[in-house]
């Protein structure tokens, strides 16, 4: 990873025609202004984790596979219940 | 009473009190913006976030602190303004969390406590709120065996 130290007011060229400009810096966080072309994505890098990780949790279980799936879940598995005086003497 | 056609259940009636708003969608489903939340007895604490206008589409969730005990979190302001959520509200005060779950066939289960669903209770309001900060994670494993802890009321 390339490192740089840039103060408010400073810019970075990324390419041709991006620009990163730092506007302001405080404790709490970098305010930081983008010029780039229309088709150019940007995206806070925690979004587009979530929007796979929704993706994937969207995908199952399979209508058909949903009581296997959830089998621990389930009040009559005796996995779920919390663990009984008697069991914990065991 | 509306009929709502459910990826798990068939079709199923519903009341309005069970539709949540999510004015944003949620990320990679922005256009969904109405879900019917469903609990099953034999299932609890499992709630599952159905679409209502995409059956093919429902989520399965648990309430954070049925994952983490110790869980917890800030809104943003925006998140807030959202959720038609009050400035002055206490933190934790009329605000349901649920994490979504990704279970698949051959992989471990897991939570995604790095973005909640939160919703305002009072309003049936919802978004999914994404951490910024690095503590929990997008995978956070659930237990293989023995599970979730039971969570009445709080949560």
């Amino acid at each position: 990873m390339l490192v740089l130290r840039r103060r408010a007011g400073e810019s970075l060229l990324i390419g041709d025609d991006i620009e990163i400009e730092m506007l302001e810096l405080t404790p709490h966080g970098a305010k930081i202004g983008i010029r780039a072309p229309r088709d150019t994505v940007v995206l806070r890098k925690e979004l587009k984790i979530i929007q796979e990780q929704n993706a994937r949790a969207a995908r199952g279980p399979e209508s058909s596979d949903l009581g296997k799936a959830l089998e621990k879940f389930s009040r009559n598995n005796s996995r779920f219940c919390p663990p009984t005086d008697k069991q914990s003497e065991n | 009473m509306p009929l709502v056609e459910t990826k798990y259940f068939g079709t199923m009636t519903y009341e309005d009190e069970s539709i949540f708003d999510f004015p944003l969608g949620l990320p990679a489903f922005e256009q969904e913006k109405r879900f019917v939340f469903i609990e099953i007895a034999e299932y609890s604490p499992l709630v599952f976030l159905q679409s209502l206008n995409q059956p093919s589409l429902c989520f399965l969730a648990l309430p954070v602190l049925a994952v983490d005990p110790d869980y917890g979190f800030d809104l943003s302001n925006e998140d807030r303004a959202t959720l038609e959520l009050p400035q002055s509200a206490a933190r934790g005060d009329g605000i349901l969390a649920l994490a979504l779950l990704s279970l698949h066939d051959g992989f471990p289960a897991t939570a995604n406590l790095m973005a909640p669903v939160v919703v305002n209770v009072a309003t049936r309001r919802a978004l999914q709120a994404i951490r910024a900060d690095q503590r929990y994670s997008h995978q956070h494993p659930l237990p293989q065996h023995g599970a979730v802890l039971p969570c009445e009321g709080a949560c």
